[in-house]
């Protein structure tokens, strides 16, 4: 008995180590610069890039350019939106080394994340700074990082401020023209129907708040030599938290989230009547309430100070090519036409992807018109307002997404009655330091 | 000799073909997680783009996840919900057993079929469909109870971690249930002849003859559900959205995904992945020898 149970042990120790050598095999195997693979088209061939995004109204825009180009075909896949499972989907790709497309949305907060991880091809080699002067400046400097360009913009989203005017005018309400202005007008909604509010502060959303954080004049990040400068607990974005802590305190804003069945909800029944947000709201508004259809308006966005007028930017996208793509060239100037081509844009304007990196795409495209929606408003004249006013030095650090979270995460133990916004943001800071550490990057507070 | 040597080799034939997929699917990703738990990124420049390399790390990521607060509140949290879900759902599954092997009961077929049938439906599915009856504005019952004049938050911070027990127990109870029947199906029915003749009441029947012969399926369902209850990841991650109060790293299983998928640190979600698999491992171990212990006092 014992004879066996020893040799059994011997054997098992074998096929540990076995299992260990294979193990490690693997792993150095991966680690190696893998080839790229990359390879120029032959006249004539026939190629198929394949594309991921979730971006509504793409498909029609990719099925113009296949009727188009017959050689070089492009195949959409619709993933999720980026941060509820796109991005870790495109990750897990590159990670393991197959099965990544050759193009693929990424928002722009979300660009150094792949770049860090190796996960972008450098278009400058093909030719990408040719195409430079065919975009809006601030959004072109989102996509160039040192001497390389790593993605074509798509669109941006200048923010603004959509209300119900029908309830509006029956409370004897003016949109507000400043953040005061925006909660006495919270207080008077309360005052009027015991079941509307002005707006919702969603707590998950972090990255609608940090587009009001830029508006104060916050700038989170920035970089010095090879070190990153994190500077989130400013006093421009602590104004804007105990701004909404104020709200939230008052009960004068809900805090339920964005996006969801309950929102929609409150959007159709006049429970929630106004909504700070981006120009690619309106497609948002428009499909989830349509039964509000022509009661809606668009206002400026609220001003902290009434001197000069300040908006932001709220999300924007790109067109960019992932590591491995085998035909980086066609991938590129696909990202261009789709981004540029006029017919390209309407198509990509009619489903509300946002307000377009291209260079004077407003007058006489798609969203040069009066909306029915907004009861004849042409409300792009009022983002076309926006676009001009936001502050274009703004960048992103490659752990964005997790500053997000610490974001979300602390807006919520704020609303669950565990301290408030303005811990959040402080909690926020010391967190995404550690998360820059951690990647093996140098980080100083700002 | 001749005879044991084939013995040998039939039992290496049957043995091969598990510890092949063993090998294949369990030791080695275990041993990969491990590898990978203590190794780092070193980069140069501030997007990395000087180049970057793996680097053995010791034990640092293992460090980091346990002076982590988010991820140690996450094991707290799991913890707490075990104590509560574990003791609910094993006296809920053993009451429903009791109640279909019951010698008066009716319909037992049908009833038992519908305690299990929500274990067919995935968890994903299941957590979406509970989540239409907990979102304010959507769910019927929240109707209800407000025109009764009850608000309620089924969402909130105060009461989402029970919204998601509710979910797992409707999920399970079915299942375990039907561990348990299978065992009081295998009793003797001469035992219960000889307890009524000793004068035994039904209620005596169930205590003393029922109840211990049904403890090697309690004890295995119990370990079901230990591993089960800390490894909770669908049922947070589908009500996130629609929830205020559940965060990125919630449960540990959340945490690791976030690191992993979200952060893009693989080397610290697998040494939250090996921690969370040594607390399973020492949990449902310690169960089986405290209960094993019990056995060997009688």
């Amino acid at each position: 008995m014992r004879r066996t149970r020893g040799r059994w042990r011997g054997r098992t120790a074998l096929l540990f180590g076995l299992v260990l050598a294979v193990v490690i095999a693997g792993c150095s195997s991966g680690s190696d610069p893998a080839s790229t693979g990359e390879s120029a088209r032959k006249p004539g061939e026939k190629i198929t890039l394949t594309f991921w995004s979730w971006v509504p109204g793409v498909d029609k825009a990719v099925d113009l350019w296949n009727s188009e180009n017959p050689e070089v075909q492009v195949k959409l896949e619709k993933i999720p939106a980026g941060n509820s499972g796109g991005y870790a989907k495109m990750y897990s790709a590159l990670e393991a080394g197959t099965g990544a497309p050759d193009l693929a949305q990424i928002e722009y907060q979300e660009l150094p994340g792949f770049l860090l991880e190796g996960g972008l091809v450098d278009l400058a080699k093909y030719g990408a700074k040719d195409d430079a002067g065919k975009f809006v400046e601030w959004q072109w400097r989102q996509v160039a990082f040192g001497d390389g360009v790593y993605a074509i913009p798509q669109a941006s989203g200048p923010m603004a401020f959509f209300y119900r005017q029908d309830l509006f005018s029956r409370w004897g309400i003016e949109p507000p023209k400043t953040w005061d202005e925006f909660r006495q007008a919270a207080q008077t909604i309360r005052a009027k129907d015991p079941k509307a509010y002005i707006s919702t502060f969603p707590p998950g959303n972090a990255g609608w708040f940090a587009g009001l954080a830029w508006q104060a004049g916050a700038k989170w990040f920035g970089v010095e030599g090879d070190t990153w400068i994190v500077n989130i607990n400013s006093p421009e974005t602590r104004k804007v938290a105990e701004y909404w802590d104020g709200l939230v305190r008052d009960k004068l804003v809900k805090t339920d989230p964005d996006f969801q069945n309950g929102w929609y909800k409150d959007l159709q029944e006049g429970a929630i009547v106004g909504w700070v947000s981006a120009q690619w709201g309106d497609a948002i508004l428009a499909g989830n309430a349509p039964q509000t259809a022509g009661k809606w308006r668009v206002a400026p966005i609220p001003q902290w100070d009434t001197g000069s007028f300040v908006s932001a930017n709220w999300g924007g996208s790109t067109t960019a090519v992932l590591k491995g793509a085998k035909y980086p060239k066609e991938a590129k100037d696909f990202a261009v036409w789709l981004n540029t081509d006029p017919e390209s844009v309407d198509l990509l304007i009619q489903g509300g992807y946002g307000w377009p990196a291209a260079k004077d795409a407003l007058s006489g495209s798609a969203l040069d018109k009066p909306y029915d929606f907004f009861g004849g408003q042409k409300i792009n004249d009022v983002f076309a307002e926006a676009d001009k006013a936001i502050d274009q030095d703004w960048t992103w650090i490659p752990t964005t997404a997790a500053t997000y979270q610490h974001l979300g995460d602390g807006f919520q133990k704020a609303i669950a009655g565990q301290g408030t916004f303005v811990d959040a943001v402080e909690a926020a800071q010391v967190k995404t330091e550690a998360d820059l550490k951690a990647k093996g990057l140098k980080v100083k507070a700002g | 000799m001749r005879s044991r040597r084939s013995d040998r080799a039939a039992a290496a034939g049957f043995l091969a073909p598990f510890l092949l997929l063993f090998t294949a699917f369990f030791a080695l990703p275990i041993g990969y997680a491990v590898y990978q738990s203590l190794l780092a990124v070193e980069r140069i420049g501030p997007l990395g783009l000087g180049g970057s390399r793996t680097v053995f790390a010791g034990l640092s990521n293992y460090r980091a996840a346990l002076t982590d607060d988010a991820f140690l509140d996450s094991i707290t949290r799991v913890l707490l919900y075990a104590v509560v879900q574990v003791p609910l759902m094993i006296g809920l599954a053993t009451i429903l057993a009791l109640l279909l092997d019951a010698a008066a009961a009716r319909g037992v077929p049908f009833f038992r079929s519908a305690y299990f049938l929500p274990y067919g439906v995935p968890g994903v599915i299941a957590s979406i469909l509970w989540g239409f009856l907990y979102v304010p504005g959507v769910s019927p019952i929240i109707d209800l109870l407000d025109a009764a004049g009850l608000t309620v938050n089924l969402l909130d911070s105060g009461s989402v971690l029970w919204s998601i027990a509710n979910i797992v127990t409707w999920e399970f109870a079915g299942y375990n249930m039907l561990v348990i029947v299978a065992q009081l199906k295998a009793i003797n029915s001469e035992l219960y002849e000889a307890a009524r003749i000793d004068g035994a009441d039904a209620w005596q029947v169930i205590r003393h003859v029922k109840l211990p012969l049904i403890r090697p399926a309690i004890v295995l369902t119990t370990v079901f559900t230990i591993i089960g209850t800390l490894q909770l990841f669908a049922e947070p991650l589908v009500l996130r959205p629609t929830s205020t109060a559940i965060n990125t790293s919630y449960t540990p299983n959340l945490a690791a995904y976030t690191q992993a998928f979200v952060n893009n640190n693989y080397s610290l979600a697998a040494a939250q992945s090996v921690i969370l698999a040594v607390a399973a491992c020492v949990l449902s171990f310690g169960f089986l020898r405290l209960v094993g212990r019990r056995e060997d006092d009688r």
